[in-house]
């Protein structure tokens, strides 16, 4: 009875969890009323996209949507989710635009509908500031070159990498791009221009050395056919903004005056200014991982003792799942479940939701593993005793192995609990607002990596220590209780 | 009438054949000692009369229930044969007392009070009552074993099967465990008893059953068994063991 209790408190607790995460009315409750545009957009882009010092995100794209949804008289709600979330989360349906400083270039075009173009982008080349020796795409053969993925500068050199013979290094953010000419592990970066140019204003150690290549143009995108209301709302308010001049006041802001760089605050200014949206991303990290692993523990009681059943159906369904999960990179675990399903499905789902499913399910696998392990290594003596007094097998498990079983556990569980810690910060990817996320919104905007990863790793690594130290001093207790 | 009747019993482990075709009755308050080499197949035999091990084929019938039959519902069988183990089996996490009143209370059989009454009552036979409640841990070899008896009488068992009860005792111990096993005998419990202990057997049994290479190769009186060995192999035993 009392077990039967404390499981209804926990499911209880379960609920009321994903309630306050707002999983579980996710959109249909804003689509009933009026429709709410859900804009995805990328989060390290700037100056089209950036989180100011007090978390807000700002640039040229939000400025600009902003005042074309005044405009127009049209609500959105905007997704800041990153390049390459942005871009599946469209196509995948999972909303309804993009704006994130996007390129129209033919093969964009056969998935998804552009608006006017909103920008005149450009290609620049820059080295770093105390490199004299590039001046030419010519002095590139044989080094290498930084780019971000899908940019326009990426494109741009690999057009031209066969003809001055260098090799191009991928990365996914601006501050990473710049840190590996920084550190000299390529020479020159190929980026978009207004984006390199507000780089080298925000002090990144970086100088332009070609002239701008001409390039393709920023458009504002949906998926194909759908949303053509939205589209033409945004072509209107476009035209009506540059008619009024508010549009050149906008790229003004940012690309004429810049925004103003932030001076010699130090490690300790850093870490004052971004402590408030670490420690949120702390918070939302600590929750993802003691939810999921609340779910992973009940998940892994069941696929382990499943594991072991002699019913071959059931044992061979456990072994799928943990195999599955253990057979394949958290990381494809989460783009599956947060695009391809409800893809493929059609239905939507929140990025919180779909990272603590990934986790839970993730987790649960290795659960599943530990406790099979440790009902295993219960001696197998202790099962027989308790069958011979007339104990049905359940019960037997329940009552005699399973207690003897989570002792053994423990050590493994403390182990998994860091593990899942460590892997919230790859659903970063998906858009989730934890603790790394939070760091590569800060760099996006102050460019300061080492210093920022640096606080990032340090709260990572005193949360893991105090978890560790408050389970060991538990698992003593329990141990001295029993003993 | 026969309490336990065991018909054309084979056991095999994968083409290892442990158990050969055995026949066996015990009847009731009937002592019945198994002994021969290691490896003979008498523990094999005892952990087929309640299924700890399955049997590959022939029957076991305890109180007119056949156990190979899986329309019987084999924990209610087992409820009324009390098994103790070589190596004890307590369970850790429990004290001595919760070891003893686990399965009448979760099965049903007695309140906890009731349990806990004969439980200290049980305690008190195998002279223990100052443990009850200690953990497992903090007992001698001899006193675990005790207590895995008590614990197996609380659920008021009608046939006993010991399983090499003293093999892991110090040699020191193994009287204060055979004394509450002959108390048992005296009191007319039916029993079934795999030892190494010849002396003991000579003592308490009714029948003695010497088996070897998975056969029943000789029974009969302990007289009959250690006086006048007829066969070759219970005699060759007998000399390396006395």
């Amino acid at each position: 009875m009392k077990q039967k209790k404390r499981m209804s408190k926990l499911i209880l607790f379960f609920v009321v969890v994903l309630t306050m995460l707002n999983i579980i009315s996710p959109i249909t409750k804003a689509e009933a009323k009026e429709k709410v545009y859900q804009i995805a957009t990328d989060i390290t882009f700037a100056p089209f996209e950036f989180q100011d010092v007090s978390g807000d995100f700002v640039g040229i794209d939000m400025d600009l949507i902003a005042a074309i949804a005044k405009d127009q008289g049209f609500k959105y709600e905007m997704k800041p989710l990153g390049f390459n979330a942005a871009v599946q989360a469209l196509e995948s349906k999972q909303v309804d635009a993009v704006i994130a400083g996007m390129s129209i270039t033919e093969e964009r075009q056969k998935k998804f509908d552009f608006s006017e173009p909103y920008f005149d982008s450009g290609i620049i080349m820059a080295v770093d500031s105390d490199n004299d020796t590039v001046a030419s795409y010519d002095d590139l053969k044989g080094q290498k070159v930084a780019v971000k993925t899908g940019t326009e500068g990426a494109s741009f050199a690999a057009s031209i990498k066969d003809e001055y013979g260098f090799s191009i290094v991928t990365f996914d953010d601006s501050a990473n791009m710049y840190e590996e000419v920084r550190t000299g592990n390529s020479v020159a970066v190929f980026d978009d221009y207004p984006v390199l140019a507000y780089g080298i204003k925000q002090g990144n150690g970086l100088k332009i050395v070609t002239d701008k290549e001409a390039g393709a143009s920023y458009g504002f995108a949906v998926s194909k056919g759908q949303n053509t209301e939205l589209l033409e709302m945004f072509n209107a308010g476009l035209a009506n903004l540059k008619a009024s001049g508010e549009y050149q006041e906008i790229l003004d802001k940012y690309l004429e005056t810049g925004s103003e760089a932030e001076e010699g605050s130090g490690f300790f200014g850093l870490l004052k200014e971004s402590f408030p949206s670490l420690l949120s991303g702390l918070k939302m990290t600590l929750i993802l991982t003691v939810v999921s692993l609340l779910i992973a523990t009940v998940l892994g009681i069941i696929f382990g003792l499943l594991r072991i059943a002699k019913n071959k159906v059931l044992s061979t369904i456990a072994v799928i799942y943990i195999d599955i999960f253990r057979g394949t990179p958290l990381i494809v675990q989460a783009f599956f479940i947060y695009f391809g399903i409800p893809a493929a499905l059609d239905f939507r789902i929140s990025a919180v939701a779909a990272g603590l499913i990934t986790l839970s399910l993730n987790a649960g696998a290795y659960m599943a593993e530990i406790v099979r392990g440790g009902i295993q290594s219960v001696d197998k003596g202790q099962m027989e005793a308790a069958r011979s007094l007339g104990l049905p097998y359940g019960k037997a498990m329940r009552k005699v192995v399973l207690p003897q079983a989570i002792q053994l556990m423990i050590p493994a569980f403390i182990n998994q609990f860091v593990i899942t810690l460590k892997d919230t910060s790859i659903l970063s990817i998906i858009g989730i607002n934890e603790l790394t996320q939070s760091g590569k919104i800060i760099i996006a905007r102050n460019l300061e990596s080492f210093q920022m990863w640096l606080i990032v790793g340090i709260m990572y690594f005193i949360v893991i220590m105090i978890l560790t130290k408050v389970s060991n001093v538990l698992e003593r207790r329990i141990k001295n209780g029993q003993a | 009438m026969a309490k336990l009747k065991v018909t054309n019993l084979k056991k095999s482990y994968g083409n290892l054949e442990v158990l050969k075709s055995i026949d066996l009755q015990v009847t009731e308050g009937e002592v019945v000692c198994l002994i021969g080499p290691s490896g003979s197949g008498k523990s094999t035999l005892l952990r087929c009369l309640n299924m700890l091990e399955e049997v590959t084929s022939g029957e076991v019938v305890v109180n007119d229930f056949n156990l190979t039959d899986k329309k019987n519902d084999i924990n209610k069988i087992r409820e009324n044969i009390g098994m103790v183990f070589q190596h004890f089996n307590l369970f850790p996490h429990l004290t001595v007392l919760e070891n003893i009143t686990l399965a009448p209370v979760d099965l049903k059989k007695a309140t906890p009070q009731q349990a806990k009454e004969k439980a200290l009552e049980l305690l008190e036979r195998v002279g223990l009552k100052e443990k009850a409640n200690e953990n497992p841990a903090k007992l001698s070899g001899g006193q675990k074993q005790r207590v895995a008896i008590a614990r197996a009488l609380a659920m008021n068992p009608d046939i006993m099967l010991f399983d090499e009860p003293t093999s892991a005792l110090d040699p020191e111990m193994v009287g204060e465990v055979l004394n509450v096993i002959k108390q048992l005998a005296q009191e007319g419990m039916t029993m079934v008893i795999v030892t190494h202990e010849m002396g003991f057997a000579r003592e308490v049994a009714d029948r003695v059953i010497f088996m070897d290479n998975g056969y029943i190769v000789e029974e009969g009186t302990p007289q009959e068994i250690f006086g006048n060995p007829q066969n070759e192999r219970t005699k060759d035993f007998l000399n390396k063991v006395l």
